[in-house]
């Protein structure tokens, strides 16, 4: 059931392609709004690029979570689903892991734009990013798919999902810009493996938490 | 006989507001100046003791939002309701206090200390739990929405104060962390001024409480 409602999401957005559209062309708004607002030389550039990156994230993630919510808002399509019986839990972790694909694919098309219009040079194990921005990104969305799920209906969802999440997931935004650096540093692993840790449990802890609280938030 | 006028009722916030009276007395009479920092260590007997009402509060929204969950009864609800504005008001007043204290004493009104910043992040989080509870729609729904919340928040306390304490280290930690170990003139006030506060945050949260339930009432009837 997990794989058909994450299918059904994956589906739609092929389909439409409007959240990683949108997603992708806010970022890079984002980051020609970075770039007009720091003039300084790609030394320093680069003592702020992990920090930039984070945030420009977090707004584009909040813009694929609100798209990504009202699909199911319109024609009424999440009350039809909450009326099928399938298991809450599972909604929730469709959408997270669906918000999380696309949060990913849209990564992959704002990376060269940000390295490109920041004037930055990265000299380091792309796997080991690979891995962090991953592990981050799932970070990000569990908690911003738990907030979506409770902001959707709210007559303010588009004011409350980012003033709920930012702080809820203020844990992650750290870690990762943390090891971020450490990472561009070429710092031994020992010392930012704290920052994986945390990540680590935050989304382990939340997607619990997320997984049972599905079950009692999505009543009708 | 109303709840307001009711015998026990005003027994209770007799003896909390002489005890109140009392604990101000002893922090500002009886208390000696700390030799280092002055005057300026006083609001301790007031900023940890609020914080510590603040914590408790926020935590007893948790166990409101697990049992209104679990039992889907009204008066859950208003207990976490109640419990998290009281929460937010002492909140409110431990950022107003913390800068107070660190002025003279750090030289900055404010530090990314890891309790002060996770004091701020879930003042933030619940600042959003009001407006969840005010634009959330039906009252019903919102009454969930806002039980998990306050489960989110308060499970969230853990990792947000371990990722503050880490991500700046150079940053010293508040000084009551050796409470404890002071000398019974600076210790015994303390305590009590902890104890006077949690009887202020029960008898806050009773009334509050009242409150909500009329307000349940008169919206069914």
């Amino acid at each position: 059931m997990f794989l058909t409602l994450l299918k059904k999401d994956l589906l739609l957005e092929l389909r439409s392609k409007e959240i990683v559209i949108s997603m992708l062309t806010f970022g890079v708004t984002v980051i020609l709004t970075f770039a007009f607002s720091f003039n300084v030389s790609s030394d320093i550039m680069s003592t702020f690029a992990p920090g930039l990156f984070w945030i420009m994230i977090l707004f584009i993630s909040v813009l694929g979570l609100q798209r990504s919510f009202a699909y199911e808002k319109e024609f009424d399509a999440y009350s039809l689903m909450l009326t099928s019986p399938v298991d809450r839990g599972l909604i929730f972790l469709s959408k997270w892991m669906s918000g999380t694909i696309f949060l990913i694919i849209t990564e992959c098309a704002v990376a060269l734009p940000f390295v490109l219009f920041l004037q930055l040079t990265i000299d380091i194990n792309m796997l080991h990013l690979c891995a962090v921005i991953i592990l981050a990104d799932l970070g990000i969305m569990v908690g911003g798919s738990l907030v979506s799920g409770l902001a959707m209906r709210a007559k303010m969802s588009a004011v409350l999902l980012p003033i709920l999440m930012f702080p809820i997931v203020s844990p992650v935004l750290i870690a990762a810009v943390k090891a971020t650096i450490g990472l561009l540093n070429n710092d031994p692993y020992v010392y930012w493996q704290l920052w994986i840790r945390i990540m680590g449990s935050f989304t382990v802890i939340f997607a619990l938490i997320g997984y049972t609280l599905y079950d009692h938030i999505s009543e009708e | 006989m109303s709840f307001f006028s009711h015998k026990k009722n005003q027994i209770w916030l007799g003896i909390v507001s002489c005890l109140m009276l009392i604990d101000l007395y002893f922090i500002l009479f009886v208390t000696p100046i700390h030799p280092e920092q002055q005057w300026a260590q006083r609001i301790f007997y007031f900023h940890v003791p609020t914080a510590w009402t603040g914590f408790l509060a926020y935590f007893l929204v948790m166990i409101g939002g697990i049992l209104f969950l679990w039992k889907k009864d009204q008066k859950w609800d208003n207990f976490g309701l109640a419990s998290a504005e009281i929460g937010t008001l002492f909140t409110a007043l431990v950022l107003v206090t913390g800068p107070i204290w660190a002025k003279p004493v750090w030289g900055h009104a404010w530090t990314w200390e890891p309790r002060l910043t996770t004091t701020l992040i879930l003042f933030l989080i619940f600042v959003g739990y009001f407006m969840l509870r005010a634009y959330g729609g039906h009252p019903e729904r919102v009454s969930r929405y806002a039980a998990a919340l306050g489960i989110i928040a308060f499970a969230d306390v853990p990792i947000i104060f371990i990722s503050v304490k880490f991500w700046l280290p150079e940053f010293q930690s508040h000084p009551q962390v050796e409470m404890n170990k002071q000398a019974p003139e600076y210790l015994y006030p303390f305590l009590f001024s902890l104890f006077v506060f949690t009887m202020v945050y029960l008898i806050m949260l009773r009334y509050r409480m009242h409150i909500l339930n009329l307000k349940n009432k008169a919206l069914s009837e």
